[in-house]
């Protein structure tokens, strides 16, 4: 099957739309698929040979943070061309209401189109102003995909209607079998805890777990927070006690394998992000590398940990919680390995392998309805005229 | 001077005539694609349907169940089989989109395939290594799956038909033409839990 794929994100900079991206098209091309991704990116830089260019992505303030989005008439050229030329059976879209390259491709695409949405931020502007601009256009998407029920949720909000719920994906294998690390690996009087994502964005919550730190410390004294994400923590480490501050570890921005084999090799992962938070793949690697999850109640986690029957869930913000969570499951390795076991198992679901297998099932249903309609080509001038109207989908 | 006032109004009218004249030519084009993809969504769910109930039968008769199970499941399957070529869906889609009340049949379906086909049967079913009943299997599990997808497809491409058709526009001019108003189609299509996976 020919498959153009449009990420609306820079491709140089890291984040979960981009990775999402990037894994499917790897896998479909494994699968013998042919892929063809468009994305904003540094053509300078080195590119995979699926990837094409859409142009370089702009900063720009949207939706209440800075994102880096391409727009204007070189990028919409450049969208139509490599329609164009791909001859795709399908077009999947990713986040088609951001301004940027999916919404172009939306506008200009002829082909089935399948969408996916990702974000789940309440104060979504964008999809709102979508009304009624852009609802021509949506209704050439044929089969809408929701990566989770809070994202699903969004959309039925500013779009109304349903999706099909397709979680995102991870390569569980990669997780399962990574080295431990000595240097990372707790013992009992010494156990270690791991936290994964940006140090300087307060969503994550990295300031949660330094506020739960000193509970942990007053029962395990040589207790050791590895952090491991991009950003300056010199200004959180700086207020907090010394004790906390010794015990722990910034690690920076670290490899996949690194962050495979911290996960491997830790106690406990602890995610106590604030909010938005559309999915939580940070706790199914930790789930598949075996790492017990303790996580903020989030409704997309909730979700992830099966209900919560696969991790400890802790009241979101609350360092008291958290340090009670993690003195619990710290004190009780039979109900650690348990978690381990059953988080193992629960990561298969979200399997590439599985996961794939469903976005391919929603191409082949979407293309046997596409194939059933009725070719009926427009006759004459007028019609053409009035089908022709760009982000309508004539042809 | 009154030469010139009626060549205004003239060229006036005629400009108004020709972008409203675009404008429902335009929704009326509109409608039509989103009438074609609600169509093309009711087939694919009727073809995964059909597939359904074919793969169900044949592990029916696969001689691997118990008479009882497999009984159960013709019945089940059988009734799905003779409704779709009873009342093929070319007339369904000619009268305007109906289901032709086979909600019932394929709810049927759906739950008798999850009251058989438990854990443990499917394990102890793929555990005999039976190329049949295997292939049959899958088959089950592929075709349930876009049953679940199409009918939310569908379901979606109706709503938005029935937007638009909402529209004062569309229902002045008639737009739609004889087309009947799609309906949403709502049945039981859980999956067994041992063919989610």
């Amino acid at each position: 099957m020919r498959i153009g794929i449009v990420c609306p994100y820079s491709w140089d900079v890291p984040g979960g739309v981009q990775f999402h991206v990037r894994d499917l098209a790897e896998v479909f091309i494994g699968q013998g698929h042919d892929v063809s991704v468009l994305a904003p990116a540094d053509e300078d830089s080195d590119l995979p040979s699926y990837l094409t260019s859409c142009g370089r992505a702009v900063p720009v303030r949207y939706n209440g943070s800075v994102a880096r989005l391409t727009f204007g008439p070189v990028t919409s050229a450049r969208v139509t061309r490599w329609l164009e030329t791909g001859g795709f059976d399908v077009v999947h879209l990713h986040e088609p209401v951001t301004p940027s390259v999916s919404l172009m491709a939306l506008w200009a695409a002829e082909e089935p189109v399948v969408a996916t949405f990702h974000t789940s931020t309440v104060r979504s502007r964008a999809m709102h102003a979508a009304n009624p601009l852009l609802r021509p256009s949506l209704e050439k998407i044929r089969a809408r995909i929701a990566v989770s029920e809070d994202a699903a949720r969004t959309v039925r909000r500013h779009l109304g209607g349903d999706t099909y719920i397709i979680p995102n994906g991870v390569h569980v294998d990669a997780f399962d079998v990574a080295p431990r690390r000595p240097g990372w690996t707790g013992t009992p009087d010494a156990p270690t805890l791991a936290f994964l994502g940006r140090v300087d964005e307060p969503r994550k919550g990295l300031g949660v777990a330094l506020a739960a730190l000193p509970a942990v410390l007053d029962v395990h004294p040589r207790a050791r927070l590895l952090v491991a994400g991009p950003g300056e923590a010199d200004d959180l480490l700086k207020r907090v006690e010394p004790r906390v501050a010794a015990a722990t570890v910034v690690l920076g921005a670290v490899s996949d394998a690194d962050k495979a084999s911290l996960l491997r090799s830790v106690d406990a992962y602890l995610a106590p992000h604030l909010g938005g938070e559309s999915f939580g793949i940070v706790l199914v690697e930790a789930m598949a590398a075996g790492a017990p999850v303790v996580a903020s109640d989030l409704s997309a986690f909730v979700a992830v940990l099966d209900g919560g029957r696969v991790g400890v869930t802790f009241e979101a913000g609350s360092a008291a919680a958290l340090g009670e969570a993690v003195v619990g499951l710290l004190a009780d390795p039979a109900r650690r390995e348990h978690l381990s076991r059953e988080g193992r198992d629960r990561a298969r679901t979200f399997d590439w392998s599985r996961v794939s297998g469903q976005v391919m099932a929603v191409y082949e249903t979407v293309l046997e309805g596409a194939h059933a309609e009725l070719a009926e080509p427009p006759r004459g001038l007028w019609s053409r005229f009035v089908r022709s109207v760009p982000g309508t989908g004539g042809s | 001077m009154s030469d010139v006032d009626i060549l205004q109004v003239t060229t006036f009218v005629v400009i108004v005539l020709i972008v409203a004249a675009w404008y429902l030519s335009y929704a009326a084009a509109r409608l039509d694609r989103l009438h074609a993809k609600a169509e093309g969504a009711m087939s694919a769910l009727d073809a995964q349907l059909v597939r359904r109930a074919e793969a169900t039968l044949e592990l029916a008769n696969s001689g691997a169940l118990d008479p009882a199970t497999a009984l159960l499941l013709a019945d089940a399957a059988t009734e799905s089989v003779e409704r779709t070529t009873e009342h093929p869906l070319a007339e369904d889609l000619l009268d305007g989109q109906h289901f032709g009340g086979r909600e019932e049949v394929e709810s049927a379906l759906s739950e008798v395939l999850s009251v058989t086909l438990t854990d443990d049967v499917v394990t102890r079913l793929r555990a005999d290594g039976d190329e049949l009943v295997d292939e049959s299997l899958d088959r089950i599990a592929s075709s349930a799956l876009r049953v679940r997808m199409a009918r939310r497809f569908h379901n979606d491409a109706v709503r938005e038909v029935r937007r638009v058709r909402g529209k004062w526009v569309v229902r002045v001019f008639r737009l739609a033409g004889h087309a009947a108003l799609p309906e949403r189609v709502e049945f039981d299509d859980d999956l067994p839990s041992a063919l989610a996976r």
